[in-house]
């Protein structure tokens, strides 16, 4: 019916009428259609990815190889700023500072958040509280948390040092001192994520089968043994993901905490890589020279999530064959 | 979730809206909403049509300190007189100070070319937006006469004699102290520190476990180095010298870094500062004894604290040194690539820098009534004093005694800062040796000025 209708239209050159329309529309395949479906779910995510991720960093790639003034001038200067980099001695102690950072936060998130997320999973009364509780230093802002911990932490009145003096201690200056302040700022960050990472493992952990769990109590397995043998294998896709996530975070996270717990001090001693390039783009206008270093950086962190995945098999059971 | 199977399942009557349709429907709709936003809010500032702008930290605010609210005033104030009078309308774009002064936005508006068209600078940024091109010149709406009665506060903002910058306060620094501290320690007037010695022998009686005898800035940046001055050029030293050689690396600098390093390796000084750095919040609570701050902290007690007991004295002298200390205070500039910068530069003269009463007065209000600081015009100071703003004991002290051996703020590139940041840091808070740190500064800063092009850092 509707082929004659189309041959009697292209014969007498008439225009569609909208019911022939509707009705011999050509239909996509099945397949088709899902791709469609999966392209435009899709499309939000990739445009943000393109506009404010991928342009950005070639951008920035690109202004590396310029002299920038900040104030809208540009000269070509070619390897010049990498050139500076590597002759930069605060640049390599900030980069230093980072390694130290990183190596000792990322385990530290790990282990913290792995323990709370076997806490939390526990059938306990109230146990929603303690994992709101335990989550809530993640939904506040770094600027408050900071400015928290600054009271907390206080030289002549925070609570620690008052704590530590009632227990016959002298107090500290914990944000004061160069061998103290990274390991408060790691302290802090540590207790910021945790709750966040917390809730990742508890969600894997919720993705093991109790029949497991029952079959290993039956053999009578202790706890360590069930954890060892059970639990830490299946969690491989949710450990990978956790120590992706935090090294990513550690290694380009935690500006705002280091402007309001300690501005990159003292004497440079939490000046990390991130918070150098911010101070020397934005406090300096060395928009091209931070924008080297940034490179930089994003080529180690690259380099860094390589290894990751080398020796996580991407968080994968098979043996990736 | 998606229909699986053939379209044959569908009702064939239904034709009201599938999910599908509903969902590109609201996607539709939402991108329709929101572009509009995003748009806007990749808007520049000069993208609105054409009114002029001004950032600035003071205001239009509203916030629980009296003080601030009356700078904030201050500022709408004067905004609105001119809008009143002017053709050329100004809005006022408020930054919190955070924001404006460690934030992106304004070097990121300034780099992409859409910086405000007036904003605020401190002395320490000067040379970089100067040399950068965007400081317009305002000599030409000057009078001579303004000129003169600005006197040496416009010489840190000229560049070959024309001036870019119009200081509206002139913020000297002092050594605060509380007296009720002072007292219980049996110590008088008599005991005011003259030298750096008796200094911190006061200071080292004065401390607690729960107060600092003597507070000195600890955070790194442009405001530690601007305390830190003084005490360097009360011993005869500087960083250049007139003729802009470097001259870092002296006695003079040696002995004020190990005046700070002498403090907090003591104890007399803390490596933080008490109360997260609230000044009132610090001496109220029996927190400190003495802490080097500026004439700005005199309207805050006033505000916060009018029955606190406290007072100030000039900064104490090495053996041999003469006083000196810190005149700091920011400006009113015009964008030379803004949009209307003939304009903007009339605003700042008409604002601070005319002969006429009105502005005159005005900087007065704002030197006396909104803040407390020592007026950058000689007119402007007599006219404060016969206002009475600076009758009390305090603001008397600031204007006749701290004032008159001040020193404007130098305007040292970022470089030249961060050598200099680094020194005191190093030997203050890192207990490195106080050659070292100073002769590392000298060869920083002897290797940037040797290929420095720009206005002259003197």
């Amino acid at each position: 019916m509707s082929s004659v209708a189309a041959q009697e239209r292209r014969r007498t050159g008439a225009a569609p009428t909208r019911t022939s329309t509707s009705s011999e529309r050509p239909r996509l395949s099945r397949r088709h259609r899902e791709w469609l479906a999966a392209g435009l779910f899709l499309a939000p995510d990739v445009l943000g990815l393109l506009v404010f991720v991928a342009v950005p960093m070639v951008l920035s790639i690109a202004l590396s190889f310029f002299q920038v003034s900040g104030f809208g001038s540009y000269e070509w200067i070619g390897l010049g700023n990498y050139e500076r980099m590597l002759d930069d001695p605060l640049f390599w102690d900030s980069m230093k500072i980072t390694g130290l950072y990183v190596v000792v936060l990322v385990p530290v998130l790990f282990c913290v958040s792995l323990a709370l997320g076997l806490l939390v999973k526990q059938r306990l009364p109230g146990i929603g509280v303690y994992r709101t509780a335990l989550f809530l230093p993640y939904v506040v802002s770094l600027v408050v948390v900071g400015v928290l911990w600054k009271f907390l932490l206080d030289e002549q009145t925070g609570a620690v040092n008052r704590a530590m003096r009632a227990a016959g201690f002298d107090g500290e200056s914990w944000l004061g001192s160069p061998s103290l302040a990274l390991g408060c700022v790691i302290a802090v960050m540590v207790w910021v994520m945790m709750g966040y990472y917390m809730i990742i493992f508890l969600a894997g952990l919720q993705e093991i089968p109790k029949e497991f769990y029952e079959a290993a109590k039956i053999d009578g397995a202790g706890p360590w043994t069930t954890f060892r043998t059970i639990t830490w294998p299946l969690l491989r896709p949710t450990s990978f993901f956790v120590l992706l996530m935090s090294t990513v975070a550690a290694i380009t996270g935690g500006l705002d905490l280091i402007f309001v717990l300690t501005n990159g001090g003292p004497a440079n001693g939490t000046s990390l890589a991130i918070f150098y390039i911010y101070q020397q783009a934005f406090g300096f206008g060395e928009y091209g020279y931070a924008s080297a270093m940034g490179s930089f950086l994003v080529l180690i962190m690259v380099l860094v999530s390589a290894v990751i995945f080398k020796f996580t098999r991407g968080g994968r059971f098979d043996d990736g064959e | 979730m998606l229909q699986h199977g053939n379209d044959a399942g569908h009702p064939a009557s239904h034709s009201g809206t599938s999910r599908r349709r509903f969902l590109t429907a609201m996607a539709g709709g939402g991108a329709a909403v929101a572009a509009p936003a995003l748009l806007t809010g990749c808007g520049s500032a000069q993208a609105k049509g054409g009114t002029l702008q001004f950032w600035n930290f003071y205001g239009p605010q509203r916030s629980p300190d009296p003080a601030i609210n009356a700078q904030s005033q201050w500022f709408v104030d004067t905004v609105g007189k001119w809008n009143a009078t002017h053709r050329t309308q100004i809005d006022l774009v408020h930054l919190p100070q955070p924001t404006y002064l460690n934030g992106f936005k304004l070097p990121s508006a300034f780099a992409t070319g859409e910086g405000p068209d007036i904003f605020l600078l401190s002395p320490g940024d000067f040379l970089r937006y100067y040399n950068g091109g965007v400081l317009a010149d305002l000599t030409p709406h000057l009078d001579k006469a303004a000129v003169d009665d600005f006197g040496s506060s416009l010489d840190s903002r000229k560049v070959d004699g024309k001036v870019y910058a119009l200081p509206m306060e002139v913020e000297p620094l002092a050594m605060f102290y509380a007296q009720d501290v002072w007292e219980k320690a049996g110590l008088s007037e008599a005991d005011i520190p003259t030298t750096w010695d008796q200094m911190l022998d006061v200071g080292d009686k004065l401390r607690s476990r729960t107060r600092a005898g003597l507070v000195f800035e600890t955070n790194p940046g442009y405001y530690q180095n601007f305390t830190w001055y003084p005490w360097m050029w009360q011993g005869g030293g500087d960083v250049l010298d007139e003729r802009g050689a470097v001259a870092f690396d002296s006695k003079a600098t040696r002995q004020a870094l190990s005046l700070w390093q002498d403090a907090v390796r003591h104890g007399i000084a803390p490596r933080t500062l008490p109360a997260a750095g609230d000044v009132i919040g610090g001496f109220k609570g029996g927190n400190v004894a003495m802490w080097q701050q500026g004439i700005w902290n005199v309207s805050s007690f006033k505000a916060f604290a009018p029955d606190y007991g406290y007072g100030v004295f000039k900064l104490p002298v090495p053996p041999g040194g003469s006083y000196v200390t810190a005149l700091g205070g920011w400006s009113f500039c015009a964008n030379a690539q803004g949009r209307d910068p003939e304009a903007a530069a009339e605003f700042c003269v008409w604002a601070l820098g005319s002969m006429k009463d009105d502005s005159i007065d005005r900087m007065v209000d704002w030197c006396v009534g909104a803040k407390s600081d020592v007026a950058p015009r000689d007119s402007a100071l007599e006219r404060g004093a016969a206002k009475g703003g600076y009758d009390s004991e305090v603001m008397r002290k600031f204007k006749d005694e701290i004032f008159p051996g001040g020193r404007a703020e130098p305007r040292y590139p970022p470089v030249v800062y961060k050598a200099i940041s680094d020194a005191i840091q190093g030997t203050m808070l890192a207990g490195r040796g106080v050659d070292g740190e100073t002769e590392r500064a000298a060869r920083s800063i002897t290797a940037y000025t040797k290929s420095y092009k720009g206005a002259s850092l003197v």
